[in-house]
């Protein structure tokens, strides 16, 4: 039986930075599938204008939803920022002018069909499908932002958050249609964090490579060398 | 031309009255007091503006609105501020005899008449949906706008399109800044616009010789610049969770917010929520409607009026983006417990390396 040998992938920024992406999205799912169907959660029989504070209230989930907002803005800001500093948390960049990147596509899509089998093909730290992957939802947690921050800023056209994203509002058709997108595109980020959660967890228990633990001490477990290691040197 | 203040004093309004006048009018423009002299001062000192005010493709709503504004009377507009000079709806003249008015303005005053437009042209089969005086109303329009100094664009239909501009626009309908493109135009959205926003409009102009702050649609900033729902005097039900369900529900007998029953008063910029209509008196979310948001681009295909999420369209049923993303979220997990039972079947007899 051959041995595995440890390999320090994910920073320690990266790794805070996805518990809090994390975090952040799920807040803001839940605060926003409220926002967009509300329903009463003990307010009745309360003076409205005096009812703010007293529980649940429609002023205090938007509230959190915009507050998680600023978190998933500060924390994008941040991922960014280490992708430029360091190459290590560039792994989300498809490589598509590589001939390597479509080859590992066709392997990784024959492995998911079934056709091949999990330990054939290369190793890989992360293979071309889940770039992206990962490359589409960073657009879409950008799209998530500039709409989300363009709607809030709205309510004052000429105020700070409207100069900068406002303009996605009238590019989309007007604000109704922005609302719309906006929630369209928030269940394709769930979608997107199913799939992701059992993809990862399906790679732990064929190749046993500790991709559940990876995220949290930033190390995988490879027999031999993974061919895309070099992208991190 | 004579000057507003001539002109009142033709009329045998005082000059207290005159004064008074003067106050309204600053606080109906969205100006501050200190503003008071200058429109004095502009009042007295500037000549009439003469206005042509043409007709395409349209329900003359706005001219409906425009005529029961309250402060200014819209008589007094007419009459007073500015000089309506060619409408083909309001004039006593018709035919021939006004058409050459309507030329001999142009000439007289190239460059300096303002060109209000209502309704708007359909470009299909050459134009022939909209005849007026034997021509086309597209050429009707260019042909006004050439020595125009700007143009109000009044309503939804002129701004944006409106119900007959909605899919599928069998009339080719477009709003009127598609068409000219060369000259100011300021967009007074609605259908129909608030009278006194339209006169608003019209005396901020004729009065201060500019076109007013305009946002990046191309709306005046002082009467487009906030959402309905962020002036609404419902808002307090919203924030605190209080919804109508249903329009027969005790909330609704409450006067608790519209938001569910597919009120669009968060995504439309208008001033129902301060002016109001009818001199102040009252606005559709006031009477127990929500808001069908007719001042935005598109309003009518962004229906169900009554529902917040607009269908999406999955075959033969109604469904919202919830509904669907709850069975694909669904679907997703299904999903993947099934290709973890098959992987795991397709892996089985396979010995550690």
């Amino acid at each position: 039986m051959k041995e595995y040998k440890r390999f320090y992938i994910f920073s320690p920024s990266l790794r805070i930075w996805h518990w809090i992406n994390f975090l952040s999205i799920m807040v803001l799912f839940a605060t926003g599938i409220y926002i967009g169907n509300p329903f009463f959660i003990g307010s009745q029989g309360v003076e409205a204008a005096l009812v703010h504070g007293q529980s649940l209230t429609m002023g205090l989930i938007r509230e959190v939803h915009f507050i998680a907002g600023y978190i998933l803005l500060a924390s994008f800001i941040f991922r960014m920022l280490i992708a430029l500093i360091d190459g290590r948390d560039r792994l989300f960049i498809p490589k598509v002018w590589k001939s390597e990147f479509w080859s590992r596509l066709g392997e990784t899509l024959q492995e998911y069909a079934l056709v091949k089998d999990s330990s054939e093909g290369s190793l890989q730290i992360r293979n071309p499908l889940a770039r992206t992957a990962y490359f589409l939802v960073y657009i879409a947690i950008l799209f998530m932002i500039i709409t989300g921050f363009g709607m809030y800023g709205m309510s004052d056209p000429s105020g700070f958050w409207a100069s900068i994203f406002g303009w996605v509002v009238w590019s989309l058709g007007g604000e109704f249609p922005t609302h719309m997108w906006h929630h369209w595109v928030a269940w394709l980020i769930i979608l997107f964090a199913i799939v992701h959660v059992y993809l990862v967890i399906r790679e732990d228990f064929t190749k046993k490579t500790g991709e559940v633990s990876s995220m949290f001490n930033g190390y995988k477990f490879f027999k031999k060398e993974p061919a895309d290691l070099k992208e991190l040197k | 031309m004579e000057t507003f203040w001539e002109a009142f004093k033709r009329h045998g309004v005082s000059r207290r009255d005159f004064m008074k006048f003067a106050v309204t009018i600053t606080g109906m423009m969205g100006l501050a007091p200190t503003m008071v002299p200058k429109v004095v001062r502009a009042m007295e000192s500037k000549p009439r503006v003469p206005v042509i005010w043409i007709h395409g493709l349209e329900c003359t709503c706005c001219s409906e609105s425009f005529i029961r504004s309250a402060t200014p009377l819209a008589s007094d507009v007419v009459l007073s501020m500015i000089s309506l000079e060619y409408d083909d709806t309001l004039s006593a003249a018709a035919g021939d005899a006004v058409e050459e008015h309507r030329k001999k303005i142009m000439k007289d005053y190239w460059g300096n008449y303002i060109l209000a437009v209502e309704g708007n042209p359909p470009l299909g089969e050459e134009g022939m949906y909209c005849i007026i005086n034997g021509k086309p109303f597209v050429e009707h329009l260019k042909e006004s706008a050439e020595g125009a100094k700007a143009i109000i664009s009044w309503g939804s239909c002129a701004s944006w399109g409106c119900v007959q501009a909605a899919k599928p626009n069998p009339t080719t309908a477009v709003p009127v800044h598609k068409v000219i493109t060369d000259k100011p135009i300021i967009k007074v959205p609605g259908c129909p616009p608030i009278a006194e926003v339209m006169t608003g409009v019209i005396m901020y102009m004729v009065l201060f010789d500019r076109i007013p702050p305009l946002d990046s649609q191309g709306r005046p900033k002082m009467f487009y610049g906030n959402r309905i729902h962020d002036t609404c005097y419902r808002r307090a039900f919203f924030n605190a969770g209080q919804f109508v369900e249903r329009f027969d529900d005790e909330a609704a007998k409450k006067g608790w917010c519209l938001y569910k029953v597919g009120c669009r008063g968060p995504t439309t910029y208008n001033q129902c929520g301060s002016m109001r209509w009818y001199n102040g008196l009252s606005y559709p979310i006031q009477s127990g409607h929500g808001c069908i948001g007719c001042a935005e681009d598109n309003f009518w295909d962004n229906g169900p009026f009554y529902e917040r999420l607009t269908n999406i369209p999955v075959p033969k049923q109604e469904s919202n983006a919830d509904k669907v993303g709850a069975v694909a979220a669904a679907a997703a997990v299904g999903g993947a417990i099934v290709h973890g039972i098959a992987t795991k079947i397709r892996n089985s007899g396979k010995k550690e390396e």
